[in-house]
């Protein structure tokens, strides 16, 4: 009897376990179903592709890069910078005419910059994270109003310029489109470094207690620094990705990747036991987020109440997750 | 015959597949210092846990002056006038003393707080019940960890507390502070509070408690008067084995120094410290708090510079500039605060056991999963670590597991020196014997350990040689055979300084 009483209070433990952590994925699979229905054309071929490929991209490169970050117990709100100065750059350098892969180095260069900033005010000056990427932030902001006249975007839309753009953005290797496979190689290469590697693992004992990391010999402000350098070049490549797309450098574009790649990282803390930053929960809560704005926007909703939607699925995904999660222990 | 002021009858807790408590029972009177033992996982925690009302019990039944308890929460069970002392302290450090102490029980003009009113009677009871003239408006932040406890006991006075539950209330405290605690207790007893009292240092419960209730493996296994039956047979209850194999002896021919400290300075904490560590050598270092002991461990693990004096280890003199360093050269160190600076309590205990041995466990900066989980295993086997598996997160374990997980980092590492501060506190003896033994299989493999403690006792029992700091300077060396406790703490109290001074 009693025996059966404890098998019976383990496994329905172990169920709400399974579906505490599931609950994000379950709520993704739920919108999408949902969508399909809902919203004509949702599922169709050219959507699906301009979603992943205009939408999911560049969030999931700059989201990886939050992973690593947030991961290490750190956040960077300054990925905005990064993006708009690789952009930036990227742009400028081949308004001057210089060739596509200088352009791309350049672009790639000043995010390292913005990246090596940061990882001297926190190892450095001691200053803390959130506030060393705050203060990065508003100087960011200053320098591309003061290099564009107060914010006047670049376009270079004329024939001439198309090439280097085109180059990224609208070739394609064995069917797939150039930007995907970036994010493919993005994923594989923050996945071994995250989950496979002694970084990773250096990286996860610094987000649960630094102390202990400094205490077993690690050179925490080494690892610190490579962890925000790995953001900030990450959010760099979407930067020049977004300007190939556009043709253009808006300033203060990057600004809107923020809020979703630090929401995407904790909505995916929620499919790991231990509630840590890991790249495929990321990519799901990057996905969810993406899906919900395409659909909402798909079945007539307005881009204010697109917002409270997706405010409210997140608290719905995440009470169910956490909420079963307490009830399991 | 009246209530007792605590009755907690057949109580049950199961924790998925593991039953914390089984069918045990706490009864507790009016007038009595109530001890509580039992070794880590004993179930000492989860049932006060339980009265406390941050668990809920899977059965049994509470009562308090004979009242029926159904659901307890934190604050019903507080306007019960059960109060508990916690072990992490648990007062907001930007808080004054006046706020903490009345915290929720504001005295008030309108809705406004009255604090003139609320300092005046802070500083009232912390001297009637403690002869403590602190003012009110200090900072928490800015008391020590025995001021702060004290701020506890008096905010559990001003709530008209009738049952007070202590846990680990002399962790951190020195002696004199120790003594004035106890003084206050036996005055709140004759007043007729009942005060339970958790603490792993037997000599305490032997000298305060007039009941102890021994747990083990979640069921009360006596109820025992500790004057009556002594130190001994509780710790047999709690182990439910001899304890003559407390300290466990070794066999172990000391060889040449490992490492030479050599005239090592730091300014304001020590000077002048030379001594060499053999292998196969424990060399004990102590000294009352803040004689430098501590300071001279953190020195030799690279956390503070030295001003002067050398490290010579390998034959090379070290210059550490941070643990790293220390660590690259091959010195480890348990250090004191397990849970700030031993183990990671969110990561597994695989993941804290192998992360200061990667580089060994790695392949072009790719962990080598196979291999990390073979030795991770084997360590856990060797150490005998209590976990389902490598994959469970650390804080899931017992206070002398995690300490097992700590020791278990180091010892994948192979590191020649080891540093151990206080490895053994807040270990529960049946621990306490698997590290001394741990030490042993160090020493027997030829490595060099420093142990510091402030349990004279363990030094005496486990140290080759000890070392006695007093004011930052080395004034005794004791082999072993000429060690023992009284010696020990005369030496560190500077009483041999002192004769020595005069004969001079």
């Amino acid at each position: 009897m009693t025996n059966q009483t404890d098998t019976a209070v383990r496994e329905s433990r172990f169920s709400l376990e399974a579906a505490s952590n599931y609950a994000v994925i379950v709520a993704f699979i739920a919108v999408v179903i949902f969508f399909t229905f809902a919203a004509p054309g949702f599922m169709s071929g050219e959507n699906i592709f301009n979603l992943i490929s205009n939408k999911v991209v560049l969030l999931a490169i700059v989201a990886l890069g939050m992973t690593i970050v947030i991961g290490a117990g750190g956040i960077d709100l300054s990925v905005g910078v990064s993006i708009d100065l690789s952009s930036m750059i990227f742009i400028m350098m081949i308004a001057a005419g210089y060739m596509g892969a200088f352009a791309v180095m350049g672009g790639l260069g000043a995010a390292f910059c913005v990246g090596l900033l940061n990882a001297f005010l926190i190892n450095k000056l001691k200053i803390n994270p959130f506030l060393a990427t705050l203060g990065v932030l508003f100087i960011g902001k200053s320098i591309q109003q003061l290099s564009t006249q107060g914010g006047v975007p670049i376009y270079l839309t004329r024939a001439e310029y198309a090439a280097p753009f085109d180059a990224i953005a609208r070739t394609s290797l064995l069917g797939i489109p150039t930007p995907i496979i970036i994010l493919v190689v993005c994923i594989i290469g923050v996945y071994l470094a995250l989950h496979r590697s002694v970084f990773g693992r250096y990286v996860a004992a610094l987000g649960a207690q630094a102390d202990v990391a400094r205490y077993s010999g690690i050179r925490v402000p080494f690892h610190m620094s490579i962890v925000f350098i790995s953001c900030a070049v990450l959010s760099g490549i979407t930067g020049i990705l977004l300007s190939s797309t556009v043709r253009s450098y808006v300033p203060l574009a990057g600004d809107a990747f923020l809020l979703d790649a630090i929401g995407a990282t904790f909505i995916g803390t929620a499919i790991s036991a231990e509630r840590r930053p890991s790249v495929l929960g990321t990519l799901i809560g990057v996905a969810l987020l993406a899906v919900m704005r395409n659909g909402l926007l798909l079945i007539g909703w307005n881009f204010f109440w697109q917002q409270v939607g997706i405010g409210v699925l997140v608290f719905l995904v995440l009470g169910l997750s956490f909420g079963l999660r307490k009830r399991a222990e | 015959m009246t209530a007792a002021a605590i009755e907690m009858r057949s109580i049950n807790k199961i924790f998925g597949p593991v039953k914390a408590l089984d069918d045990a029972d706490l009864v507790v009177e009016a007038g009595t210092i109530h001890g509580l033992v039992g070794q880590n996982g004993a179930g000492k925690s989860t049932i006060i846990k339980i009265l406390a009302g941050i668990y809920r019990r899977t059965s049994g039944n509470v009562s308090v002056f004979g009242k029926p308890l159904d659901q307890i929460t934190p604050a019903s069970i507080e306007a019960e006038g059960v109060h508990f002392i916690h072990q992490d302290r648990l007062l907001v450090p930007t808080a004054t003393v006046a706020e903490a102490i009345f915290l929720r029980n504001e005295p008030r003009v309108g809705p406004f707080i009255n604090y003139r009113e609320m300092n005046r009677r802070a500083s009232e009871l912390l001297k009637l019940y403690f002869e403590l003239d602190l003012d009110p408006r200090t900072l928490i932040s800015e008391l020590s960890t025995a001021q702060q406890k004290i701020v506890q006991i008096t905010r559990a006075l001003a709530h008209d507390a009738k049952v007070m539950v202590l846990d680990e209330p002399t962790a951190a405290l020195v002696s004199r502070e120790v003594e004035s605690l106890f003084s206050v207790l036996r005055r709140l007893k004759t007043d007729g509070l009942a005060i339970v009292f958790i603490s792993h240092y037997m000599s305490e419960i032997l000298e305060i408690c007039d009941v102890v209730t021994v747990l083990r493996n979640g069921t009360d296994v006596g109820v025992v008067d500790p004057s009556e039956v002594g130190i001994q047979k509780i710790v047999e209850m709690m182990t439910n084995r001899d304890t003559s194999e407390m300290y466990p002896r070794r066999e172990v021919e000391i060889g040449a120094p490992v490492m030479s400290v050599r005239n090592l300075t730091v300014d304001g904490a020590f000077e002048d410290v030379s001594f060499d560590i053999r292998s196969g050598e424990i060399l004990g270092l102590t000294g009352l708090l803040g004689s430098g002991d501590k300071e001279v461990l953190n020195t030799l693990f690279g956390q503070i510079k030295p001003d002067a004096g050398e490290i010579i280890l390998h034959d090379k003199q070290q210059k550490f500039g941070s643990p790293v360093d220390a660590v690259n050269a091959g010195v480890a160190k348990i250090p004191e605060d397990r849970r700030a600076h031993g183990v990671a309590t969110g990561l597994s205990v695989g993941e804290n056991m192998s992360l200061a041995s990667l580089g060994q466990l790695s392949t072009r900066g790719f962990v080598d999963r196979k291999k990390e989980a073979e030795v991770v295993d084997g360590l856990i086997r060797d150490l005998g670590i209590k976990t389902p598996d490598r994959h469970t997160l650390v804080k899931n374990l017992s206070g002398g597991n995690q300490q097992k997980v700590v020791v278990g980092k180091w010892l994948g590492c192979n590191s020649e020196i080891s540093l151990l501060d206080e490895p053994t506190v807040a270990v529960d003896v049946g621990a306490k014997v698997e590290i001394y033994n741990l030490m042993n299989r160090l020493a027997s493999e030829g490595k060099g350990l420093v142990f510091v403690s402030s349990d004279l006792e363990e030094v005496t029992e486990m140290c080759d040689r000890v070392l006695v700091i007093y004011r930052g300077k080395i004034i005794g060396e004791y082999k072993r055979g000429e060690i023992d406790a009284d010696r020990l703490l005369a030496a560190a109290s500077g009483a041999v300084a002192e004769t020595e001074r005069k004969r001079a």
